[in-house]
């Protein structure tokens, strides 16, 4: 009788330990892959990527961009998300939208002032930027990616170009 | 008595046991949360291309542009301007 009892509560003894290791590799699989994935930066590079290949290819800056005379083409300006084929379209996943995309153009005499500047998307994003990422709620804010290089006209004048992406969507991104 | 003994020797054991399981489990879960916060696809590793034999190494899509424009102007303002990219890129 007490060794058939001893087995019982044996067995009762491993069916609670396997339940509690169980539970326990359920908790760190669902702990490591509830949190979500940034991928914003990877996604504000991407968006670089694309307007620099839009802007100038070969080293130098496409004539639809700037031309031969070195005057800026202003419905390019105006209208360089369509022409880049970007899509800032949000649905109505969110009330406001997630992305903005800047590039600004300077003469190597002045790299203070840019010589022209184009623009897209949600401005009010640009706040984000000035945290720094020690910063209480950094990663809770809009991530944001600049780039820079150097490009000649077609004239062969020399322009250094810098582009800002910046990505919302928190709420895929951040816990 | 000596079979009392022999019982609570045994009991402990198994105590001791179901504590240690019981720890190794909340330290695995507590790494696992932890390594879930620095969950971070990394920025499109910069794929290194040599474009010429004896050119320096380029590094990804962007310095690719700019290492195309040194290459159809000779530039005298080259470290200037590598300096001024690499300002905020650091």
């Amino acid at each position: 009788m007490d060794k058939k009892g001893a087995e019982k509560i044996l067995a009762v003894y491993w069916f609670t330990i396997l339940i509690l290791v169980a539970g326990g590799i359920f908790a760190m699989v669902y702990t490591f892959y509830h949190y979500p994935y940034d991928v914003r930066e990877m996604e504000a590079n991407i968006m670089i990527n694309n307007l620099a290949d839009c802007l100038s290819k070969n080293g130098k800056i496409e004539s639809y961009v700037i031309f031969q005379d070195g005057t800026f083409n202003e419905p390019f300006k105006i209208d360089f998300l369509n022409q880049c084929h970007f899509n800032f379209d949000n649905g109505e996943r969110y009330e406001r939208d997630q992305y903005y995309l800047q590039a600004d153009f300077y003469k190597f005499e002045d790299l203070e002032n840019p010589l022209a500047s184009i623009s897209g998307g949600n401005q009010n994003w640009i706040a984000d930027c000035k945290l720094e990422k020690d910063e209480e709620n950094y990663e809770k804010t809009a991530q944001c990616l600049e780039r820079r290089f150097y490009s000649l006209g077609q004239n062969g004048n020399q322009y250094l170009i810098k582009i800002l992406a910046i990505v919302g969507k928190t709420k895929e991104n951040v816990k | 008595m000596l079979n009392k003994k022999a019982q609570i020797g045994e009991t402990t054991t198994w105590l001791v046991a179901t504590l240690i399981i019981i720890v190794v489990l909340i330290f695995f879960i507590y790494a696992s949360s932890i390594l879930a916060e620095k969950n971070n696809v990394l920025s499109i590793p910069k794929k290194v291309i040599g474009y010429a034999k004896g050119s320096p190494q380029l590094g990804d899509w962007i310095d690719v542009k700019t290492s195309l424009a040194y290459i159809l102007s000779e530039n005298k303002y080259k470290d200037a301007i590598d300096s001024w990219i690499m300002e905020k890129e650091k």
